[in-house]
């Protein structure tokens, strides 16, 4: 099939962009794929896309570029909802190039990765395309107005992504959603492309933004509880952001300096992962959570607070990792220790970690994608072929051959514990 | 494959990330690296250049055909590398020589590192991403080596726990701190062993404002002296993340603000500022 992604930058770096190329150079393998960014800003895009995904653009804001200065970029975008966080950067010029785009877009499905484009999907895609809307973030962090906006438009869509069970259930209980299939695919990490970690290192690794959310504060605490037990036990934070004078204060209060070390920003990060033993993330809310998936699929089990919204969905608590309370200091102490002490377990999670993760391979994950749309498609219609137009052929070749089975995704085990 | 962004330098900058041939590289314990590159079918032989920044010297390595279709070029711990800082080029022919990005660094094997310290010499080489983003390889080479471990940062004093390497530690060892800008303004800090291993002392009353160098001079007065540096990690730059607390304290001076820090070239450092 012929699938569309509507994406707002694919050309910078974040973690929505780095999912969208995953999963578009996954369906590559069998489908025909486009990227379409609404804003160019550089001549090259950050990531790679696979030669057979094609990624334009609808505004080039390049210095000197096509659109550099167009008076319309000026003008308030009337169609991207004002309750978005980036409503600033669209544009009437922007409402204009989306909706041509959508009205002559040749595709089987179009795919919206951010509420705001997701409204322009829902309204602007003319009849034909399925109209999949992508939500990386959650309902419980949209603005009031933006709810509402999302209220009025999203039950013109087919179906509506989240990447939590528990975000999709949301949805489907706050928001009045007839005839829209809510469905939680989680975000695809491929296979690192370095060995797993031995275990053997005496290190503890987080990776995240120096953000409040993420609460690096206790995680700190927490360890000075562990070194307490275990001096020869140090703790590596890597990521940067505005919380990391605060935190270098808390570590030299605690007198941590020698055991708890501020690493800045590192890209990958999964040789990073492979240095330390277990991970550990101490956040107060993670949509996703995508550095736990990356830390198992390197081969660490990893110790979570079980806050709102994945890591629940993505540890199988004692089997590949361990969930504790959210906030508290003993509780994340208690679980580190745990792994620390018991180097059999640890070394047992660690591989059950390896194990459970390979459930978000781009690979499954690009089947749980193309199962939805090939339900929505045969959905759509009494004529398969008159939505599916040309590129049936090939999607049915893609189809028999059993790459991509076609199966109720409903029933597919996406949730841990069980394999598909 | 993991899909790679950029180095971490360009994150949080408006910087345009590079985008060259990139080059994975794997650190083994005893201070060797592998490069790999992409092989791009070019004719003619390929050659890994390392050139030192600010000087004439290269180091060329053969690429050889690897798996993957890939090449591989082999710095081993027995290649000497003079200390310094050497950018990374593939030479094709005689063609202009490129310039490598960092792609995947796996210096694993490096965190913690214990060499031998046979042959009496410690050599460090860490592969990492300049400011613009492009692939260097930081290399040290001491003989013999002092590695500097935990600090401890008293009240009015600095504490530091270390260990010799290619050297012995006679009974008359001592460590000195030299004044970076007044050579002639030396401390003296006693110390104690446990084989190797040693620790001192120093008391921040004793220096001075300014910069002072940490030295050990093993075998006491007469025989060499060996900088005090913290090289044994996959750390490329430790100033910004080995950092440590620094104190007020009344001297003969005035009153100052002192504490550790590692150079540029991490090497162990303490300053004592004024405090106004």
């Amino acid at each position: 099939m012929h699938i569309s992604f509507l994406i707002h930058n694919a050309y910078g770096i974040g973690g929505t962009i780095r999912t969208t190329y995953n999963l578009a150079n996954t369906l590559a393998e069998q489908h025909d794929v486009e990227i379409v960014s609404v804003f160019r800003h550089r001549d090259e895009p950050v990531f790679t896309p696979d030669p057979r995904v094609r990624v334009r653009h609808l505004v080039d804001v390049r210095p000197g570029g096509a659109d550099a200065g167009d008076p319309d970029l000026g003008r308030p975008a009337r169609v991207f909802p004002r309750g978005e966080v980036r409503y600033e950067q669209y544009s009437a010029l922007t409402d204009r190039r989306i909706a041509e785009h959508l009205a002559a877009v040749e595709a089987d499905v179009v795919v919206g990765t951010r509420p705001g484009l997701n409204v322009h999907l829902a309204r602007e895609t003319r009849r034909g395309p399925v109209r999949v809307g992508q939500e990386h973030l959650t309902l419980d962090t949209h603005s009031k107005a933006l709810r509402a906006t999302l209220r009025g438009v999203y039950p013109r869509l087919d179906a509506l992504t989240t990447t939590t069970e528990a975000d999709a259930r949301a949805y489907r209980d706050k928001m009045r959603l007839p005839g829209v299939q809510v469905r939680a695919v989680p975000n695809p990490v491929p296979q690192p492309g370095i060995d797993p970690a031995d275990g053997s290192g005496k290190w503890v690794v987080a990776a995240g933004r120096l953000a409040p959310v993420k609460r690096y504060d206790l995680l700190i605490k927490a360890f000075d509880a562990v070194r307490a037990q275990r001096p020869d036990w140090r703790l590596r934070i890597y990521g940067g952001g505005k919380q990391k004078d605060k935190l270098r204060g808390l570590i030299d209060q605690l007198g941590l300096y020698n055991h708890v070390y501020l690493m800045g920003p590192a890209n990958p990060i999964e040789p990073e992962w492979a240095k330390g033993s277990i991970a550990a993330v101490t956040s107060k809310m993670e949509s996703f959570g995508m550095t736990i998936v990356e830390a198992m699929r390197c081969g660490l089990p990893v110790v979570s607070t079980d806050c709102p919204h994945g890591p629940g969905e993505i540890i199988d608590d004692g089997v590949d990792g361990r969930l504790v309370e959210v906030g508290n200091v003993d509780a994340i102490a208690g679980g580190l220790l745990e792994l620390i002490n018991n180097d059999e377990l640890r070394q047992q999670m660690a591989h059950a970690a390896l194990k459970d993760s390979e459930r978000f391979d781009p690979s499954r994950i690009a089947e749980h994608h193309v199962s939805l749309f090939s339900g929505l498609l045969v959905r759509g219609g009494p004529s398969l072929g008159g939505r599916m137009r040309g590129s049936l052929h090939r999607t049915r070749g893609a189809l028999l051959g059993g790459a991509y089975a076609v199966r109720d995704a409903g029933r597919t085990a996406l949730r841990k514990g069980r394999t598909a | 494959m993991m899909t790679l962004a950029p180095p971490a330098a360009h994150q949080h900058s408006d910087e345009e990330p590079v985008t060259g041939p990139r080059a994975d590289c794997v650190a083994d314990s005893a201070g060797g690296l592998t490069f790999d590159v992409a092989d791009r079918g070019e004719s003619g032989p390929a050659h890994l250049l390392l050139r030192r920044r600010d000087g004439e010297q290269e180091v060329r390595l053969p690429l050889t055909p690897a798996a993957d279709g890939r090449l591989r070029a082999a710095l081993p711990s027995s290649v000497e590398l003079p200390e310094g800082r050497w950018d990374v080029y593939v030479q094709v022919a005689d063609d202009e020589p490129y310039r490598l990005v960092p792609g995947v660094n796996d210096l694993r094997a490096l965190v913690d590192r214990v060499p031998g310290g046979s042959h009496g010499r410690v050599a460090a080489r860490i592969p990492y991403a300049t400011k613009l983003g492009n692939l260097t390889v930081r290399s040290w080479l001491r003989a013999p080596h002092a590695e500097a471990g935990e600090l401890h940062v008293g009240q009015d004093e600095l504490s530091v726990r270390a260990r010799a390497y290619g050297t012995e530690l006679a009974e008359d060892a001592y460590v000195e701190l030299v004044a970076r800008k007044a050579q002639a303004s030396v401390v003296r800090a006693g110390l104690t062993t446990d084989r190797s291993e040693f620790r001192f002392t120093v008391p921040y009353d004793a220096l001075r404002p300014g910069l002072w160098d940490l030295w050990l001079r093993p075998y006491g007065e007469n025989g060499s002296r060996v900088r005090i540096a913290r090289l044994l990690d996959d750390v490329a730059d430790k100033k910004p993340i080995f950092t440590y607390p620094k104190v007020t304290l009344e001297t003969e001076h005035g009153p100052v603000m002192a504490g550790p820090y590692y150079t540029g070239d991490n090497d162990l450092a303490v300053k004592v500022a004024a405090v106004e």
